[in-house]
């Protein structure tokens, strides 16, 4: 049991290795339908089982109560509610931020579930639980079907 | 009873928890399963079966994880598996252990954990970037204390707490840990010392939060035959649970972890327990983040919810208190090496009612004790009960 402390780790004798494997992830039968809602229409879906009366948010292709396939889906409008939200300080590798970014859950009426994403013209500290939201789009010309197709929320005024 | 044959530890080790171990991750495997067989008097060969807890392959950087550890846990030409249930991973290998011996299959059964992440640079968080979900929250740029962050703030909210009231949980954990000849961040510090720490997400502070670490845990379990031929002082594994919730974090509460309450209420049933406060001696919840541990205090129903700052405020979760809550330090003091981290607490379990804890030892002949630990994506519990 090596007993001293080392603070360095490249003090240690070791082989540098990396294990690069790159991904292509399908957004799915829910995903693609939800994003391309977004990107045609600017409009967020949810998916809703006839059964027990649930509306997943995001959409999802099966209820996970009941396992009934949903096919019903459901505009829930561009409103939403901070549901809880972080100031996230650090990126992705732990280095500081030049500027604090400010990441919620939004919830959507009686929709179960919700949306995580980043809020904007607002300021850390004018952030609060439950503040009304309403989701800003990029330009149509610029919207490819993914989830940063919505450049932030924003407080509704 | 539920299981064939009931099952009791006879044996625990434990390495040091640091940053940087100088041992490969077989070597740290290696160096917990010897002093826990070295503990329970057995040797290598009286082992019938290794069951290996090891989280996920991108800390340690080899894919396979188990099959490369396994040389290193005492399992070549043995009967073997790995079992992976992200941070809840440390209690459930055991629950897995138990259950090899509960059905008769066999009487022996070596457990090991190990996790050696500061093989993943420039910091292991960037391995967990890849376990959120493809296509709704990587996009944002994830981390993973971000989410935890949303947690944390959602329990505040809920149930109107401050910050001083949880980070009253890192001052005990730390100090805690000064007894803990393992620990790697046992410290003297004070709320204000929390609370004036780094911002990383708020309201997560430096000291809200438990280390990166290299490290490795093991236990020896034997059949009840088996172990009362080998040792006077067996503790007996009488209650296991376990439950998974959703991936989908977004589709939960956030301030209460049901999965929890049920992975404990599965446990209680079995062994027997009706009134978990009053019969729990001491518990090892897991606490990777101060309000972590009120977190699970109240999903393991040793308090009511929103009263776990109260207690930690008035003193009952200290050791000398009268529900002593991680006196080991847990993984804000001793360190979180994520498999070996939760192993440690059952470790901890077992010294504290074979009355070995030395420094760390709660008073009063502890006889039942629990640990828990969480995982996968805020989403998993496990619960182990022992008793002497």
């Amino acid at each position: 049991m090596s007993l001293e402390k080392i603070t360095d780790p490249r003090n240690m004798k070791h082989w540098l290795g990396h294990m690069e494997t790159d991904y292509r992830y399908t957004l799915g039968i829910a995903g693609e339908r939800f994003l391309n809602e977004i990107k045609e229409n600017a409009r967020i879906m949810g998916s809703k089982c006839k059964k027990c009366g649930v509306i997943y948010v995001p959409p999802r292709m099966y209820c996970e109560e009941c396992f009934e396939k949903l096919e019903e889906w459901v505009d829930l409008g561009i409103n939403g509610e901070v549901y809880t939200y972080t100031v996230a300080y650090l990126d992705r590798e732990g280095k500081r931020l030049a500027e604090p970014v400010i990441y919620a859950l939004i919830t959507f009426g009686d929709a179960f579930g919700g949306l995580v994403h980043k809020l904007g013209e607002v300021k850390p500290e004018e952030v609060w639980i439950g503040m009304p939201v309403e989701a800003v789009f990029k330009p149509p010309y610029e919207r490819k079907g993914s989830i940063t197709d919505i450049k932030y929320f924003k407080p509704i005024q | 009873m539920f299981g064939k044959k009931r099952v009791a530890i006879v044996g625990a080790g434990l390495t040091l928890f640091r940053r940087n171990l100088k041992e490969t991750g077989k070597e740290l495997a290696y160096e917990a399963a010897k002093m826990a067989l070295d503990a329970s008097g057995l040797e290598l060969r009286d082992i019938q079966t290794v069951v290996m807890g090891t989280a996920p392959d991108a800390f340690d950087g080899v894919h396979m994880k188990g099959e490369y550890l396994a040389d290193g846990a005492g399992a070549r030409g043995k009967p073997y598996v790995r079992v992976f249930v992200g941070g809840g991973t440390g209690v459930f290998t055991p629950l897995a252990g138990w259950w090899h011996v509960a059905s008769g299959q066999f009487d022996t059964c070596l457990v090991v954990c190990e996790e050696k992440m500061s093989s993943c640079f420039p910091h292991p968080a960037y391995a967990f970037t890849t376990i959120f979900d493809n296509i709704l929250a990587r996009p944002l740029g994830t981390t993973l204390i971000w989410i935890f962050a949303l947690e944390m703030h959602r329990y505040m909210h809920k149930h109107n707490l401050k910050k001083e009231q949880i980070a009253r949980v890192a001052v005990k954990n730390k100090k805690n840990a000064l007894d803990h000849p393992c620990a790697q961040l046992g410290a003297n510090i004070t709320v204000e010392d929390v609370l004036n720490s780094e911002v990383l997400c708020w309201p997560v502070q430096r000291l809200d939060i438990s280390p990166t670490s290299d490290g490795a845990a093991a236990l020896v379990l034997a059949s009840e035959d088996v172990a009362k031929k080998i040792t006077d002082n067996p503790v007996w594994i009488d209650g296991v649970g376990w439950c998974i919730d959703s991936t989908l974090w977004t589709n939960r509460d956030l301030y209460y972890p049901d999965y929890v309450e049920y992975a404990a209420r599965m446990a209680y049933r079995m062994a027997g327990i009706k009134n978990p406060p009053k019969e729990i001696d001491l518990a090892e919840p897991y606490d990777p983040f101060d309000y972590k541990e009120l977190h699970h205090m109240e999903g393991l129903l040793l308090c009511r919810k929103g009263e776990a700052p109260k207690l930690t405020e008035e003193g009952v979760t200290q050791r000398d208190g009268d529900l002593p809550i991680c006196p080991s330090g847990g993984l804000l003091g001793v360190g979180n090496p994520i498999a070996a981290a939760g192993l440690m607490k059952v470790c901890e379990v077992f010294w504290q009612l074979r009355g070995e804890a030395g420094k760390r030892q709660v008073p009063g002949d502890p006889r039942t004790g629990l640990a828990q630990a969480w995982g996968d994506l805020m989403q998993y519990g496990s619960v182990i009960i022992l008793r002497r």
